[in-house]
């Protein structure tokens, strides 16, 4: 559990670090929607020119990025598989019963693997720079509009930057219960399924029980420092908009805007 | 009965976040010995005692327990049996309570051992008894206790699985005065039965009351061991690596500084203090 890099933070002081989360946030998405509006290997070209300037912008050694998309590859080989089997095309290079690859599935497989590619690393930067507390931040703020249709947003940004601050110490607590089990005796990952299934029985309950005396404890010492709700806060981690996060935004605009008219053209 | 050569371990090793914990740690604990592990939190004893009963394997280095090696590249399946020899009661351990009622818990590590469920059971009601939990608990739920009944559950729990080693990671954190004390008298009476035990504790006057061998960590480095009355002659040696020593051991060094007394050897317990002290005034009465 103590490999896992997704959505880890990594220190540091690139201009892509200093960047405000709403910015990042908004472009991350923006750039997931307009990765659908690439259908050939121009705007290909250009999506991966975009990620590779933010990978190298964020400073952070490629490697990591990599690590983020191990967990992934089994995922991603299974669809582009798929797709280069199962894609009706003219040109049929190969053809085995029912299998037959087509150039046209080929070309489609590698699109999609690159869409799945720059899409994992996009998000990777992202959690990768943003301290997950700036991330709830920026949450909170960017949801800010959806006040005026009465959504509870300052209850949902609170709730995302205590589970947020919440994760470590539960996978630590999980770790510790697991030790102790394990030091009487308990199995895991051992047997049938069934016999597995049990075995988790011996963790999640003392994991529940701890759970639910955190959230007690915690509810009083925040009633107890004044906490009573949203109305009339003010905040202490101020978010500030800058010229280069305007920047960024511009930035995919313009993508947005090429790829479009590329589209078009072609 | 447990014997660590050059001892070494990394956490997460060959990734970004690789830190390492243990350094060269040779270290021997003896069979019916009570052994102290002291350090300051992040010293590695947590780390040190995970390797007691195989929840680690070292990087390098061995750890044997008994007759079974444990190294780098041994199999789960090997070191199973260790972790019946080592029972380790883990820090704040009522949070590992998860049964119905508190017998079926207590039960639940024999069990896991291959002992049939009423022979467990038997085992458990004995254990009970012998951590000082009247049996009108027995068939509560375990969370219906107080703090310390549950960690007595806890306790009894490990101590039903019969190991040869009684490993504890700061067993008394979090009690009352009155609950430590009945706590490490507990521990006493089964080590005078011949049980060994490990102590992981940074209360330096549990060490100087109870244990009889006591190994100094700091920053994963063994920087001290051998008895504690040894190891505690080094008042300025300890201090400066900010562990403390006995209270009765600082007294008795004030009170040497002060050039009224002089200790050819340092009290590390009240009876020793007391006892130096009323032969020494006697002496000194003596003369006038």
């Amino acid at each position: 559990m103590q490999n896992m890099l997704m959505g880890r933070y990594i220190p540091g002081d690139s201009i892509i670090h200093r960047m405000d989360p709403r910015s990042k946030l908004l472009v991350m998405i923006a750039f997931v929607v307009i990765i659908f509006l690439a259908n050939d290997w121009l705007g290909y070209l250009l999506l991966v020119l975009y990620t590779l300037a933010g990978v190298l912008l964020s400073k952070i050694s490629v490697s990591y990025f990599l690590k983020g998309l191990r967990p992934m590859i089994g995922l991603i080989l299974f669809t582009v598989i798929f797709q280069m089997l199962f894609t009706n095309g003219q040109h049929v290079i190969f053809s085995l019963w029912f299998i037959k690859i087509s150039t046209e599935s080929l070309i489609n497989a590698v699109y999609i693997f690159f869409r799945f590619v720059l899409i994992i690393f996009m998000s990777t930067i992202l959690t990768l720079t943003t301290p997950p507390l700036t991330l709830a931040d920026g949450i909170e703020k960017g949801l800010g509009p959806l006040k005026k249709i009465k959504v509870p947003v300052h209850e949902l940004g609170l709730m995302l930057s205590i589970s947020l601050r919440f994760i470590p110490t539960l996978m630590d607590d999980t770790t510790m219960i697991m030790n102790a089990q394990k030091a009487r005796g308990m199995d895991f990952g051992e047997g049938n399924l069934l016999k597995k299934i049990k075995s988790v029985i011996p963790i999640l309950i003392p994991l529940f029980v701890s759970s639910f005396r955190r959230a007690d404890d915690l509810a009083v010492a925040m009633e107890s420092r004044g906490y009573q709700g949203g109305d009339g806060r003010t905040k202490y981690r101020q978010l500030k908009w800058k010229m280069r996060d305007s920047l960024l935004v511009v930035s995919i605009i313009i993508m947005a805007i090429l790829l479009i008219l590329w589209s078009k053209v072609s | 009965m447990i014997k660590f050569e050059k001892v070494n371990y990394t956490y997460q090793p060959n990734s970004p976040f690789a830190s390492r914990a243990l350094f060269d740690i040779d270290l021997e604990v003896k069979k019916g010995s009570y052994t102290a592990l002291i350090g300051h939190t992040g010293s590695g004893k947590s780390t040190l005692l995970q390797h007691l009963n195989g929840l680690l394997q070292p990087t390098q280095g061995t750890v044997r327990v008994g007759d079974i090696v444990v190294t780098s590249t041994s199999k789960q399946k090997e070191i199973k049996p260790v972790r019946k020899k080592v029972g380790v009661v883990f820090q704040f351990p009522e949070s590992q309570l998860f049964e119905e009622t508190v017998l079926k818990d207590v039960a639940f590590g024999p069990q896991n051992f291959g002992i049939s469920k009423e022979e467990a059971e038997k085992i458990a009601a004995e254990k009970l008894e012998m951590v000082g939990l009247s049996k009108e608990f027995w068939e509560k739920s375990p969370f219906e206790l107080s703090g310390g009944q549950m960690r007595r559950v806890a306790i009894a729990g490990i101590l039903a699985m019969e190991p040869e080693v009684l490993v504890l990671d700061e067993p008394t954190a979090g009690l009352d005065p009155k609950a430590r004390i009945e706590m490490m008298k507990l521990f006493e009476s089964i080590h005078q039965t011949g049980q060994t035990v490990v102590l992981v504790t940074h209360l330096m006057d549990d060490v100087a009351d109870y244990a009889d061998y006591v190994y100094l960590l700091e920053k994963g480095r063994i920087i001290s061991c051998g008895t504690p009355s040894d190891v505690f002659q080094e008042v300025d040696f300890l201090k400066a690596h900010e562990l403390g020593v006995p209270k009765a051991t600082h007294f008795a060094d004030q009170l040497q500084k002060t050039g009224v007394y002089t200790f050819e050897k340092l009290p590390i317990t009240r009876a020793e203090l007391v006892n130096l002290l009323t032969s020494l005034s006697a002496k000194s009465g003596g003369e006038n």
